[in-house]
This record gives structure tokens, C-alpha cells and sequence, in this order.
């Protein structure tokens, strides 16, 4: 059997055991074993959010987590990209640094949120703020730490072909450090992702997170809520998969795939 | 060792000198003393709430003890379900492939955005948290059991057959201690998690734990309170990772670096 032969039969039974959950799921409903108030089939579920979201609230809602979670995605990998490289290429600088990023990593970013309303208010800027951190403190530890894994001999060969400073960082270095670099945008991807949604649920007035918490607070539909939940997955395994593939990409021109 | 002592004595200082050019600024007012509370008052905060508490009577003792407790039963919960359930489904490899997607898509699904489902069933109090934190914790770990599992060298497998062992033997006698350093590391990465969620979850609808802390103390604008609360958070998840991974070296010393295997 040749690769592609096992993958594909690998993807059909996933597809028939999800098939098999959702079915099971609805039957359950239906056959009145789960109350459909508490845990609703997902024709049910569909339906009721398709009954009381519109289109446009919707679209509303999702371009608003977008917006945030890829704001402060970018600036926050940025960041944490330039420092760790420079703190792991300038033995003076990642002295100063390393330990203030040492000493504030172990804080989950969600326990920034009262600190940042303190500091920003309760608008847009104290949400990015919190995504800023889910992406900053992951991709700028692994930027350091790639940087002072990368091979000595790697950087002796470069020197001896006439690399130096710069040119040396940029042509040698960081693609030495390029997996990790990509591992550490990985996990600041998903960690600004779940941030995003905390974040809503507890304090804002527009995106996803709010729009299921607002719905159990107007004691709406349980429908509802369970849609939304879905989308945020949805929504996260696909950028994941977008983010994974990029990254993949950008490795493979120094590391093969 | 040298070395080490010097790199701890210029973080030391590094430290040192921006915590006092921090109590300078705010005492020359470059910065303003609630948005930036000083040290001292840091300190200060420190000491009200380990003697008399905030809101008065729930000591910080109290409030860290409530947070690690929810952590621990959401925590246990997940592990006594996720390791038989992994070991089941990694020994064989269909479970394995029809259960792959969902397992994937479930550990997606944003922890915290189950929150308003998991109230409407089980209401605002203790069981909520401990759902939310058991769920986060589940899928990390079941995942990395099965992968744990499911990813064993090849070739130690071969060499145990050719040894004659096969079935129950050699799941027992050779799969699972080989996969074992894996599954510790999947136990590890769900505490992380299960402690991610607390923070989050304790925001909402109660008063004790450390989240709720810092929340509340942000309320009645005592921003000293709120920067204690964050650094016990984070000296307790700086504890816990450092003593699992540090567990993790005494148990099974012959493992390497299991946070660069991810499935």
C-alpha cells in the first residue's frame, strides 16, 4: 500500500467517526435520552442560531475577534521576534533582557487583563495589549533559545567565507534558528487564540467570546451558544492550519521538510 | 559554575536597578503612582493581604489554596479519564484513526469559550471551574498519551518481537515504558494548562481564588493588590513547571527534549 493510499484511508475513517458522533449526538436528542433545552442535536442548534443571529451580526462579531487576534498576533510575534533575536546575538543586551522576560514569563497572560484595564481602560487597546503578551512571551523565548542553539561550527563556516555582524545574523543565524523561531510562533498562534476568547467573555461588548456570554446572560439560546463555541474552534484549527503550513514553508528553504 | 553565579548576579542587579529607577519615577511623579504602584507599596500590599486579607478575611493563604484546589480536582479528573482512555485508544490503531479529527478539533475548541455553555448546565460555583479546568487538561493529555503510544520507536517494537514477544506482552513489557516519558511530558503540558484556564475562569462569578483576586482588587482601584495577586500566579506556575520538570529528570533520566516532539 503506497503512502497516499493510507492516507486517504486514514481520512475516511476520521470523517466516519466524526459522522458516527454527530449522528449519535442527534440521536440522543432526538430520542428525548438528552433534554434538548440543556444540550441541543446540532440540527437544533443550527437552526436556533440561524432563527436569532443575523448575517450581519454575525460577520460583525467574527470580523471583530479576527481583527484583534491578528493584530496583536503580528505585533506581538514581531516583537518578540526582534528581541529574542537581538537578545540572543547581543550577549550584552540579552543580559539586560533575559531575566525581565524570565521573571514575567510564568504569568498567564490572562492575569494581565485587571493590569491592563488599570493601564489602558476598558476599550480596544487593553484586549490587543493581552493578545500582544499570548504571542509575545512564547515567540520570544524560543527566538532566544534558537538563537543560542545555533551550531558554532555553523557560524565559524560563515565567518571563514567572509560573514561578519549583520550579514552573518541575518544569512546565517536566524535560518540556523528558524525551526524554533517557527515552534514559538506556533504556540503564541494558539495561545493568543484562547487569549482572544477569554479576554471577550470577560471584558468587552463585540466579538465571538462576547457574543456567547451576552447570549447566556439574556438567558437566550443554549443553540446558540454551542454554534459559537464550534465556530471559535473552527476558526482556530483552520488559522493554525494556515500559520502551521506558512511556517512549514519558510523552514523548508534552509531545513528541507 | 562560575559562570552561573555571575549570570545570576547581573540579573540580580538588572532587577534591582529597574525596580528602583521604578520607585524613583513614581516618587517624582514621572509615573503615576495607581497605574504604577511602587514597590514599596507592592510590599506593603503584600503584607495587608497575607495578614489581613482582601476582600478583609480571605487571606492571600486562602485564595492560593481555594485556585490550587480547583486545579487539582479538574486536574486529577482529567488524568484518571485520559490515561486509560489514550492507552485504549493507542493500542489500536482504528480507534486511533476514527477518533483523530474529533480529538484534534476538541483540543481547538478555546478552553474558556466553553464557559457560558458550562454555566448554563452546572451554574456559577465550584463545578464549573473544575469542568473547565478537566476539560483543558483532558485533551492535552489524551492526546499526548495516545501519541505517546502510538509513536514508539520502530524499531524497539521489532526487536521485542524478534524476541518472541507480541500482544498484552508487549504492550506492558515494551510500548508502555517507552512511551511513559512522553505521557509525563503530556502530564506536565496539562497542568500548564489547567492552570491557564483557572486564572481565566475565576474572573467570573466568585470572589475567592487568585484571579478573582486580582480582578476585584482592580474594582476598588487597589492596583498594589492586583500586582501581588499576578506575581504568586506566577511564582505558583513557575513551581509547578520547574518541579515537574525537575520530577520529570529524577524519574526518567534518559528522556531529551519531549516540548520539540509535538504531534
Amino acid at each position: 500500500m503506497s503512502g497516499r493510499a493510507l492516507r486517504g484511508n486514514d481520512l475516511t475513517l476520521g470523517v466516519i467517526g466524526t459522522l458516527a458522533v454527530i449522528l449519535l449526538w442527534e440521536a440522543a436528542v432526538r430520542t428525548g435520552l438528552v433534554s434538548p433545552s440543556v444540550f441541543p442535536s446540532p440540527s437544533l442548534a443550527i437552526s436556533a442560531a440561524a432563527e436569532r443571529l443575523t448575517v450581519r451580526q454575525l460577520g460583525e462579531n467574527l470580523s471583530w475577534s479576527l481583527l484583534r487576534v491578528f493584530s496583536g498576533f503580528a505585533l506581538g510575534a514581531l516583537a518578540g521576534v526582534v528581541v529574542g533575536i537581538l537578545a540572543g546575538w547581543y550577549r550584552r543586551f540579552g543580559l539586560v533582557v533575559s531575566p525581565l522576560v524570565e521573571l514575567l514569563r510564568p504569568i498567564p497572560p490572562l492575569a494581565w487583563i485587571p493590569l491592563a484595564i488599570i493601564w489602558f481602560g476598558l476599550g480596544e487597546p487593553s484586549k490587543f495589549f493581552i493578545i500582544f503578551l499570548g504571542a509575545f512571551f512564547p515567540v520570544v523565548t524560543a527566538a532566544y533559545q534558537g538563537m543560542r542553539g545555533v551550531d558554532p561550527m555553523l557560524l565559524r563556516a560563515g565567518q571563514t567565507m567572509g560573514l561578519s555582524g549583520v550579514p552573518l545574523l541575518l544569512r546565517v543565524a536566524i535560518p540556523a534558528a528558524a525551526p524554533d523561531l517557527a515552534t514559538g510562533l506556533r504556540i503564541g498562534w494558539g495561545l493568543s487564540f484562547g487569549v482572544l476568547v477569554a479576554a471577550e467573555l470577560i471584558a468587552a461588548d463585540r466579538g465571538l467570546g462576547y457574543m456567547i456570554i451576552a447570549e447566556r446572560n439574556a438567558g437566550g439560546s443554549v443553540g446558540v451558544i454551542i454554534v459559537g463555541i464550534l465556530l471559535i474552534g473552527v476558526l482556530n484549527l483552520l488559522t493554525d492550519a494556515v500559520i502551521g503550513a506558512a511556517t512549514r514553508h519558510w523552514v523548508g528553504r534552509w531545513h528541507g521538510s | 559554575m562560575n559562570a552561573r553565579l555571575a549570570r545570576i548576579a547581573s540579573s540580580l542587579a538588572v532587577i534591582a536597578v529597574l525596580l528602583t529607577a521604578w520607585e524613583l519615577a513614581v516618587g517624582h511623579g514621572l509615573l503615576k503612582a495607581y497605574q504604577f504602584p511602587p514597590p514599596s507599596k507592592i510590599a506593603r500590599g503584600f503584607v495587608e493581604l497575607s495578614l489581613t486579607g482582601f476582600p478583609t478575611g480571605v487571606s492571600l493563604w486562602t485564595h492560593t489554596g481555594v485556585t490550587i484546589w480547583r486545579v487539582l480536582q479538574g486536574y486529577v479528573a482529567a488524568i484518571l479519564l485520559a490515561v486509560p482512555l489514550g492507552l485504549l485508544i493507542g493500542a489500536l490503531s482504528v480507534l486511533d484513526k476514527l477518533s483523530a479529527p474529533l480529538i484534534v478539533f476538541c483540543r481547538s475548541v478555546a478552553t474558556l469559550s466553553l464557559l457560558p455553555l458550562v454555566i448554563v448546565w452546572f451554574g456559577a460555583g465550584e463545578l464549573t471551574k473544575v469542568v473547565l479546568i478537566g476539560y483543558g487538561c483532558f485533551w492535552t493529555m489524551l492526546s499526548n498519551v495516545i501519541a505517546g503510544v502510538r509513536y514508539v520507536d520502530p524499531t524497539l517494537v521489532r526487536a521485542a518481537r524478534s524476541f518472541g514477544l507480541q500482544g498484552p506482552e508487549l504492550y506492558r513489557e515494551v510500548v508502555l515504558p517507552a512511551a511513559l516519558p512522553r505521557i509525563f511530558a503530556g502530564a506536565r503540558m496539562a497542568l500548564g494548562v489547567g492552570f491557564m484556564v483557572i486564572v481565566g475562569a475565576e474572573m467570573i462569578g466568585t470572589i475567592q481564588g487568585l484571579g478573582a483576586l486580582i480582578m476585584e482588587a482592580r474594582t476598588f482601584y487597589r492596583s498594589e493588590i492586583t500586582i501581588v495577586g499576578m506575581l504568586v500566579i506566577g511564582l505558583l506556575g513557575f513551581l509547578i513547571s520547574s518541579g515537574l520538570a525537575g520530577l520529570e529528570r529524577q524519574l526518567m533520566p534518559w528522556t531529551g527534549n519531549l516540548d520539540q516532539v509535538r504531534r
